[in-house]
């Protein structure tokens, strides 16, 4: 018997818009998928690339990055600055053959408590369809692998 | 006065002369594709105040990035640079100096341009595959960083170990997050000299990294890194009608 695979989900969003907007998502008790795991952050602009790269690698299959629409961000252009680098780091992915559809780049509001919800919905189907992200276990097997080998022939 | 020196098999190596009667040692050869800018961060050679440099054209085009960045601010500098008809050119400033770059700007070489369109071509998981078997050679000796003249950091993120960003060990999951992050902190800044991939002792190409978010930054922000003392760094920046696909 298979169970269906559940997908962990970790989604790093903005204080001021999307935590605000998926709060409204609970409060007016909309059911949405329960894989995600909401990490708070001051402005979208604090969010680094390498927090992502972590959150990969201590086991997230998805991860929603998510913000305040352009023009709308608390502190004016923290938003505009972070879809700069998201549009460099997504193609340096991209580049390096990493799997950029298991990162969803949002903007959602504070009144948008019905877009979060589908938003996670979404995601968390669309990782279900995708799988266990393994890519870098398979790495670290790997090296693994490859030390254990050299040992035993030596 | 920074300059290059004959080292065995005819290749080029930095060289620091400090007495009139030393300039015999200079030479200026093909070979010498070294960029010379990245000793300009040292104390010792910022404590002499007063420095020469004979540089190349990717040398040239550091030190409009680093003034850009106000890194020269504290230095007094002589640029010379030999052009493609043999002339010695000595800079009286750096408006002169940005009129001769911005009349040379370089290409990238023809064995880098094929380089990148192949992996342009290949799919997303060969891409994996070339760039993990790549990395997995990686072994942490952060050549390609001290080799950088745009890696002028006092403490770099791979030294933070609260938290450890970047694993200390060499493996390949490690030597991505490295590399990546080598990649995004160069983005828009690095003006592909190279160095980096010619320093790799195990010949990763690492230098396609950067050179690739460059084509990616001029084509979606139209900004040149190494071309003008006054363009700045375009991931420091914003415009409001910075158009993109994936954002949902």
């Amino acid at each position: 018997m298979s169970e269906q695979f559940e997908p962990k989900i970790v989604a790093f969003v903005c204080n001021w818009c999307t935590y605000a907007g998926a709060d409204l998502a609970g409060t007016s008790r909309t059911k949405y998928a329960t894989n995600v795991s909401i990490i708070r952050f001051p402005c979208t602009g604090r969010i680094d690339f390498m927090l992502l790269m972590k959150a990969f690698e201590n086991g997230a299959d998805g991860i929603i990055v998510s913000g305040c629409h352009p023009n709308d961000c608390h502190y004016t252009s923290g938003n505009f600055h972070a879809r700069r680098r998201w549009m460099v780091f997504r193609s340096l992915l991209d580049f390096m053959g990493f799997d950029t559809e298991r990162i969803t780049f949002s903007w959602v509001s504070a009144s948008e408590g019905s877009k979060w919800a589908s938003l996670v919905d979404e995601t968390t189907e669309k990782i279900r369809e995708m799988g266990p992200f393994t890519d870098f276990n398979k790495l670290d097997y790997s090296t693994f692998e490859k030390i254990s080998n050299d040992t035993i022939t030596e | 006065m920074i300059g290059f020196k004959n080292a065995i098999n005819k290749l080029a190596i930095p060289c620091f002369i400090n007495d009139a009667s030393q300039v015999e040692q200079l030479i200026y050869t093909p070979e010498c594709k070294g960029n010379l800018s990245v000793y300009l961060h040292k104390t010792e050679v910022k404590q002499a105040k007063k420095v020469g440099i004979l540089a190349n054209i990717s040398t040239l085009r550091s030190l409009i990035q680093l003034t850009s960045e106000n890194q020269l601010n504290d230095i007094e500098k002589t640029v010379i640079t030999i052009n493609a008809q043999d002339e010695v050119v000595v800079f009286e400033n750096m408006e002169k100096l940005e009129e001769y770059v911005q009349a040379n700007f370089p290409e990238y070489t023809e064995e880098d341009k094929k380089l990148l369109e192949q992996l342009n071509n290949m799919t997303r998981e060969q891409r994996w595959q070339y760039w993990t078997e790549q990395f997995s050679a990686c072994i942490k000796c952060y050549a390609c960083r001290a080799v950088c003249p745009m890696c002028y950091c006092s403490s770099c993120t791979v030294e933070c170990n609260q938290p450890q960003w970047i694993k200390v060990s060499s493996e390949t999951t490690g030597n991505l997050e490295w590399l990546t992050m080598r990649a995004m902190h160069l983005a828009g800044r690095c003006i592909n000299c190279g160095e980096c991939g010619r320093i790799c002792p195990v010949g990763i190409p690492v230098h396609l990294l950067t050179a690739q978010m460059n084509l990616d930054i001029e084509k979606e922000f139209g900004a040149k890194t190494g071309f003008s003392c006054k363009s700045g760094y375009a991931l420091n920046t914003f415009k409001p009608e910075d158009k993109e696909q994936f954002i949902q």
